[in-house]
C-alpha cells in the first residue's frame, strides 16, 4: 500500500479485512525514448508467444497468471474482475451467442489448475497509457505487479 | 428513514423499478411514481436499460426526490468513462441523492444504437470500489476531496448465470469492494434460486449485505418470450410459459405468479428483501404488495390511495 499517495490514510479502512488495494495505477513518468524503443522490440518477441498461445490482446497490465492463462481481455466488454450478468445458459456469450463467455472457460480452467482463489482478487482500472506496451517490461521496470506463476504448495 | 438506515436496522426491504420515459416528459415520470409512493422503500430508475435511450436516470431521480420518495439511481459503465462516472457520483449527491446501483451495462449491440462505441472503462465491480473510495473523500487519482459524498452502494447479482460457484464468487468480490445491498434479476426458477441462496448462506455473505430478489410480473406469454429473447441473463422455465398459455386472463395469471413468487422467496432464509420490477406495468405495484403482504403496517397513507386506486378501477 502506497501511503504517502493518501497523504497517510489507506483508502479501505473501513474494515481491517479487506484486503488494502489500489484501484487504480496513478500516472507514471512517461516512457523516454530508448524505453520506448526497447519496449516496442520486448513486445514483438512478447507477441509471438502470447498471441497464439493465449490470444493476448496487447493491453499492456498483464493479468494471464490471476486468470488461469486465458487473456480476459477477449470479452467484448473488456471486463477484467469477472463475467457480466448476462452469460446464457452454458456459459454463451451474451454478445455474441455464438461464442463461450471466456470467463466461463476461465473458470474451468481455473478450478481445473486450483487457482480460484487467483479470482477472489479484485483487478485494478486498465491503465490506457499501457496500452499496445511490452507488459514483460513493465513488469520489469516495476509498472505492474509481477505474474504469480507458481504456486504455494500448502505441506 | 433512507434505505440505507432501514439496511442497518433490519426488516423486510421491499424496491421497485421505473423506467424513465423516451422523451422528456417530466410528468410522464410523476405519473408512474404516485404507484410507489408510501409502498416502497426505494425507487430503483434505470440507465438506458438495453442500451434504449431514456431520460436521464440521475434527472428522474431528482424528480422524484422532489416528490418525496427515495430513488435508487442505476449507473452503468457502458456509456460513462471514468471522468463521467466519479462527476455523476459527486453530481448525483449534491442533489440528495444517495443511493446508487452500480452495473456494468448492457452491450450496445442490442439497443437502438448498435454502432455506438461503448466505453467500459471501469467493471461493475470497480464501480462499486471507486464510489467507495469517494465516499471516504478520495478520486481514483488519490487526489482528496474537500467535501465528499454520501452514498449508499449496491451491486447487482444474476444467480441463474452459470455457473453457479462463480456468481457466488462474484458475490463477495462486490461484497469486497464495498456493496451494502444486492439486488438480484428476476426470479422465475425458484430453485435454482434456492440453491444459490444456499451457497451464499454457507459463504456467510448474508450476513454481510442485504439481498434483495428480483420480481417481475409479466402482462403475457408475449412479455415473456420476448424477455427470455431479448434480455440477456434471464431464463425462464419452460412449465411458467405453459401456465400462462393455458390461463385465460394472462394478466391476473401474470399477478398470481408474482404473488406466489413473493410468498415462497419471503420463507427463504437469508433474504432481505424484494426487489419489484413492473416492466412498463408500475401501476400493478399496490395490487401485489398488498397481496403479497409487503405494505408496510404504519404507513395509513399508502393504504389510502390504495382504497382510491381501487375505486378508481372498480
Ligand atoms: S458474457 Fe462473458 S464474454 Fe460475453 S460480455 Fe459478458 S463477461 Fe464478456
Amino acid at each position: 500500500m502506497n501511503e504517502e499517495k493518501y497523504q497517510g490514510k489507506q483508502p479501505f479502512h473501513e474494515e481491517e479485512d479487506t484486503q488494502l488495494l489500489e484501484l487504480a495505477t496513478r500516472h507514471t513518468k512517461d516512457m523516454s525514448r530508448s524505453e520506448k524503443a526497447v519496449s516496442k522490440t520486448a513486445l514483438i518477441f512478447e507477441n509471438v508467444v502470447k498471441i497464439p498461445f493465449f490470444r493476448c490482446q496487447r493491453c499492456g497490465e498483464c493479468i494471464l497468471s490471476h486468470t488461469a492463462f486465458i487473456c480476459s481481455q477477449r470479452c467484448p466488454k473488456r471486463l477484467r474482475n469477472g463475467p457480466c450478468g448476462g452469460t446464457g445458459r452454458g456459459g454463451t456469450c451474451e454478445v455474441y451467442p455464438e461464442q463461450k463467455c471466456v470467463w466461463y472457460r476461465i473458470y474451468k480452467r481455473a478450478r481445473f489448475l486450483r487457482r480460484l482463489f487467483l479470482l477472489t482478487r479484485i483487478e485494478k482500472i486498465h491503465n490506457w497509457n499501457l496500452e499496445k506496451t511490452s507488459a514483460w517490461m513493465n513488469v520489469l521496470q516495476k509498472r505492474i505487479e509481477a505474474p504469480i506463476l507458481f504456486l504455494k504448495r500448502k505441506k | 428513514m433512507s434505505l440505507s438506515q432501514k439496511i442497518d436496522t433490519g426488516g423486510f426491504l421491499f424496491t421497485a423499478e421505473l423506467g424513465p420515459p423516451k422523451s422528456c416528459n417530466p410528468d410522464a415520470v410523476r405519473k408512474k411514481s404516485v404507484h410507489f409512493k408510501n409502498i416502497v422503500d426505494g425507487v430503483n430508475i434505470t440507465d438506458n436499460q438495453t442500451a434504449i435511450v431514456r431520460l436521464s436516470s440521475i434527472a428522474a431521480a431528482k424528480i422524484l426526490v422532489d416528490e418525496g420518495l427515495e430513488p435508487v439511481v442505476q449507473m452503468t459503465c457502458r456509456d460513462r468513462n471514468r471522468l463521467a462516472l466519479q462527476s455523476d457520483l459527486i453530481g448525483m449527491s449534491a442533489l440528495g441523492i444517495e443511493n446508487v446501483l452500480c452495473l456494468t451495462g448492457d452491450h450496445q449491440r442490442f439497443g437502438n444504437h448498435p454502432e455506438a462505441k461503448n466505453v467500459f472503462d471501469l467493471d461493475s465491480i470497480q464501480l462499486i470500489a471507486t464510489a467507495r473510495m469517494l465516499r471516504m473523500g478520495f478520486f481514483l487519482s488519490g487526489e482528496q476531496m474537500k467535501r465528499p459524498p454520501s452514498l449508499c452502494i449496491g451491486g447487482a447479482a444474476n444467480p441463474f448465470a452459470d455457473p453457479l460457484e462463480f456468481r457466488v464468487l462474484r458475490l463477495a468480490k462486490k461484497i469486497k469492494a464495498g456493496a451494502q445491498f444486492i439486488q438480484t434479476q428476476p426470479v422465475f426458477d425458484l430453485d435454482r434460486f434456492k440453491t444459490w441462496m444456499n451457497r451464499v448462506r454457507e459463504e456467510g455473505l448474508d450476513k454481510k449485505v442485504a439481498v434483495l430478489a428480483g420480481v417481475m410480473p409479466v402482462k403475457s406469454v408475449r412479455a415473456l418470450t420476448y424477455m427470455e429473447d431479448q434480455v440477456p441473463g434471464i431464463f425462464i422455465p419452460r412449465e411458467l410459459i405453459s401456465r400462462m398459455k393455458k390461463a385465460e386472463n394472462p394478466k391476473e395469471e401474470g399477478v398470481k405468479i408474482a404473488v406466489e413468487t413473493i410468498l415462497c422467496l419471503k420463507e427463504v432464509k437469508g433474504l432481505r428483501g424484494i426487489h419489484l420490477m413492473p416492466l412498463m406495468w408500475e401501476s400493478i405495484t399496490p395490487r401485489i404488495a398488498e397481496e403479497s403482504g409487503l405494505l408496510r403496517k404504519d404507513s395509513a397513507a399508502g393504504r389510502n390511495t390504495l382504497s382510491g386506486k381501487a375505486k378508481k378501477t372498480s
